[in-house]
């Protein structure tokens, strides 16, 4: 699992970077949050919930992003699937209940069932996701991130853990 | 050789801050790179054409950024080794050297 750099800011930048984010999240302001890494555009949501802070992740068809080798790049949740299904990952529709022995990974789709965000479940059962081109945050619920910006967590992976 | 940076004008120059600054701003959380590089912004930034070249790699060397398909679409060329596609900081270095070699930077 690759490692983020912890977050090394003063107290009054760290306030100022929540308050970005619940002006972009604002379900944020109801769910316990925590920033953790330093901002960075070196990998994303879906690098991170893969493990990966090397790349960055996404089904685009120039060669400016990785995606797993013969999976098709086509912004859809079929190939999301299939891309974490190389990880060793299957669906588990909607449950995105904490299981003991399993981790998870949850896909957030917006209106147009378009995939825009990735987020993984920590072995406390709360949930890790990074932000785009900025921080890594923790977060106690997915719909903390749900809204105009990601639309709603949607469909959840999971595999056994020590795989 | 002088760097080619020395020939934009100021007010090439404000407009690609201006478009940067925008760009910047509205994909900063996003993780998608379609919404990135397909963002009205970058986009008219790529059909600034090649007297922005100087200015996108100036940026991408001090702030950083997903510049890469910009830069291959106004250069049609791509110094980047296939197997660091995704590898942002790998592709960064790749596009620095490039600048230098081409007296943009």
């Amino acid at each position: 699992m690759g490692e983020a750099k912890p977050l090394s800011v003063s107290e009054s930048e760290t306030k100022l970077i929540g308050s970005v984010l619940e002006f972009q999240f604002p379900n944020l302001v109801n769910c316990p949050y925590e920033i953790k890494s330093e901002q960075t555009d070196e990998y994303n949501c879906v690098a991170w919930a893969a493990g990966d802070t090397e790349s960055w992740w996404w089904p685009i068809e120039s060669d400016t992003a990785f995606w797993p080798k013969d999976i098709p790049r086509i912004l859809d949740k079929r190939y999301f699937i299939e891309a974490f299904k190389t990880l060793d990952y299957e669906e588990c529709g909607d449950n995105f209940e904490f299981e003991i022995g399993f981790e998870k990974v949850a896909l957030y789709l917006n209106e147009g069932n378009v995939p825009t965000h990735m987020a993984r479940q920590t072995e406390i059962g709360i949930w890790t996701s990074k932000l785009g081109q900025g921080w890594d945050i923790v977060h106690n619920i997915l719909d903390g991130l749900a809204g105009a910006q990601y639309g709603e967590p949607r469909l959840a992976l999971r595999r056994p853990i020590n795989k | 050789m002088q760097s080619l940076a020395a020939d934009v004008d100021l007010a090439t120059e404000q407009k690609f801050k201006r478009l940067t600054d925008q760009w910047r701003k509205e994909t900063f959380l996003s993780s998608s790179s379609t919404d990135i590089v397909y963002h009205p912004a970058y986009l008219k930034i790529i059909g600034m054409g090649k007297i922005v070249l100087p200015l996108i790699l100036r940026e991408l060397e001090q702030s950083g950024g997903h510049w890469f398909l910009a830069l291959s679409s106004i250069t049609d060329e791509n110094p980047v080794n296939p197997d660091d596609a995704g590898k942002i900081k790998k592709m960064k270095d790749a596009w620095i050297q490039w600048g230098k070699q081409n007296h943009y930077l």
